[in-house]
């Protein structure tokens, strides 16, 4: 039975449909091995187990009465505290958070409450989602090393086997640096898919909600239950939601996938770049056509990012930042005061630039179906390091080391699928990304599930 | 080429001022690289021309009513 918890979230899904499985106890399972690995891991700011037994207990009578809502009826899931739960406090792991509460559910807590998945608890983010190490965790496969972020409980949790899915959230970046330093797959939908009414905002202007999943098809049928237009949040696009298993198991023959040939491939680890080029040439065996492509304006795309980002966080701060400065960890607080001090001049300028930025890649994607890139440039660093240096000498702080090649779907809004392709040989997870059209996760997680079944990834368990 | 930006202790002070946040010129010593950095990467902005370009704002003028 304890088995159960190293099932994809699909494979679980359908035990629990057939009652195979219990959702009381595969609740029960999930707990246990969450407070197994606390200790190590750190993943979680609150577990939930009342509610989430409750909530098992209804839905084994709904399954047991022919009610079946879906398959994440009675699954154990996890979200990030940067999103509201009724009743219990949002505290974004900081400090400034400690007296709060949030009054009702966000969006994507009500479709998940709506799909009958039960919540077991929430999960560490880098403070206020505004960095990529999680410092209060530890990455599953070594603990000593950061499991990415900013949704790093959500990616530690989900690769530890405490859950079958984690929501996160991702601004820079902070869905897919996770997932690849937890050897997991991350969805960033594209902006507007998800809604991200009731989640705590880093940059209005880049936040993207989604799923940290194990498997491709998990990803698919988590973004099918969170998919759809909510006027609550004024990014959210009034378009229906695609079909996304639809196409997942048609593979790769005649698809046509850009390669970078700039920016994606610069100051990378060997072995990341190694293990992305064998997945490329996966790709093109499967019958993939493969195609060169330059990336445009690559020279702009972090000041676009931080021309963004770091206003728009100062700007959501204002008040806290003026009343409760000492409680912010001192990398974050440094930001919003740099933020604080950015001309609107700059800002307007990311804006603008981002508009044009949008338009280069619209004429890149003509032709293509997806482009496919690493994810990061390096394994996890040690929680206690501060910087990477690259084999030129070059010394790069960890934070726009790990954003780098993240943020230009942030930048364009493009949905973005993070999807494991192996281990270092310090046993570290790679990672590599499938960008695609505005809309068209569909495609996306086709590609990733075309590599994903000719290999096992996804079936190593950090233990 | 325009000279890049760079600021100081007491460019952040005044700067901070007009932005209502409180500043001690230790915090603001201790600001000065990182802002730095930030006017660095920011000078990327205005290395093309953006003539007509309008800004992507999210604002959209419809009236539909919230849930």
């Amino acid at each position: 039975m304890k088995d159960a918890l190293n099932l994809s979230l699909r494979e679980v899904a359908a035990a629990l449909r057939d009652r195979q499985i219990s959702p009381v106890e595969l609740t029960r399972l999930s707990l246990e091995q969450i407070a197994a690995d606390e200790p190590r891991l750190n993943a979680y700011v609150c577990l939930t187990a009342d509610r989430a037994m409750a909530a098992a207990g209804q839905a084994e009578r709904e399954i047991n009465s022919g009610q079946y809502r879906g398959e994440l009826h009675g699954v154990p899931v996890a979200v990030k505290d940067l999103y509201d739960i009724a009743g219990l406090p949002t505290t974004c792991s900081s400090r400034v958070r400690h007296d709060h509460q949030a009054g009702e559910n966000a969006a994507c807590v009500d479709l998940l409450e709506q799909a009958g998945a039960v919540i077991v608890g929430k999960t560490h983010t880098h403070e206020f989602a505004y960095g990529i190490s999680t410092p209060t965790t530890g990455n599953p496969w070594k603990s000593t090393h950061i499991p990415g972020g900013s949704s790093g409980g959500s990616g530690a949790s989900v690769a530890a086997r405490g859950c079958f899915m984690a929501l996160g959230s991702d601004t820079g970046g902070s869905i897919r640096i996770p997932a690849a330093l937890c050897g997991i797959v991350g969805l960033k939908p594209t902006y507007g898919r998800v809604s991200r009414y009731g989640v705590a905002s880093l940059s209005w202007s880049l936040d993207h909600a989604g799923p940290l999943t194990r498997t491709v098809a998990d990803a698919a049928v988590s973004l099918a239950a969170l998919a759809g237009h909510d006027p609550r949040d004024p990014g959210s696009m009034n378009m229906p939601a695609g079909d996304y298993l639809a196409e997942l198991e048609q593979g790769v023959k005649g698809l046509r996938i850009g390669i970078p040939r700039n920016y994606f491939f610069d100051h990378l680890e060997p072995g990341v770049e190694r293990h992305v080029r064998e997945a490329i040439g996966r790709l093109q065996s499967e019958g993939a056509t493969i195609a060169e492509v330059e990336i445009p304006m690559a020279e702009q795309i972090m000041a676009v990012e931080f021309g963004l980002c770091m206003p728009e966080a100062s700007a959501y701060h204002h008040e806290t930042l003026r009343t409760r400065a000492g409680l912010y960890g001192e990398d974050v607080r440094s930001f919003l005061e740099a933020g604080s001090l950015i001309p609107a001049v700059d800002y307007i300028a990311a804006l603008r630039v981002r508009s044009r930025m949008q338009a280069a890649w619209r004429r890149m994607f003509e032709g293509l179906d997806a482009v496919v890139a690493p994810t990061v440039p390096a394994v996890a660093t040690r929680r206690d390091q501060p910087a990477i240096e690259w084999a030129d000498g070059t010394v790069e702080p960890v934070t726009p080391a790990f954003v780098r090649l993240s943020a230009p779907a942030n930048v364009t809004g493009l949905p973005s699928v993070a999807v494991p392709c192996g281990f270092s040989e310090s046993g570290l997870p790679t990672s590599f990304q499938i960008i695609g059209h505005p809309f068209q996760e569909a495609r996306i997680l086709r590609i990733a599930r075309a590599y994903e079944r000719m290999t096992d990834w996804t079936t190593r368990v950090p233990r | 080429m325009p000279q890049p930006r760079v600021s100081d202790a007491d460019l952040l002070i005044a700067a901070a001022r007009l932005a209502d946040l409180p500043m001690t010129p230790e915090r603001a010593a201790q600001l000065v690289p990182a802002m730095n950095g930030v006017l660095q990467l920011l000078d990327a902005l205005n290395q093309g021309a953006l003539q007509e370009t309008a800004p992507a704002f999210a604002f959209r003028a419809g009236w539909e009513a919230p849930a």
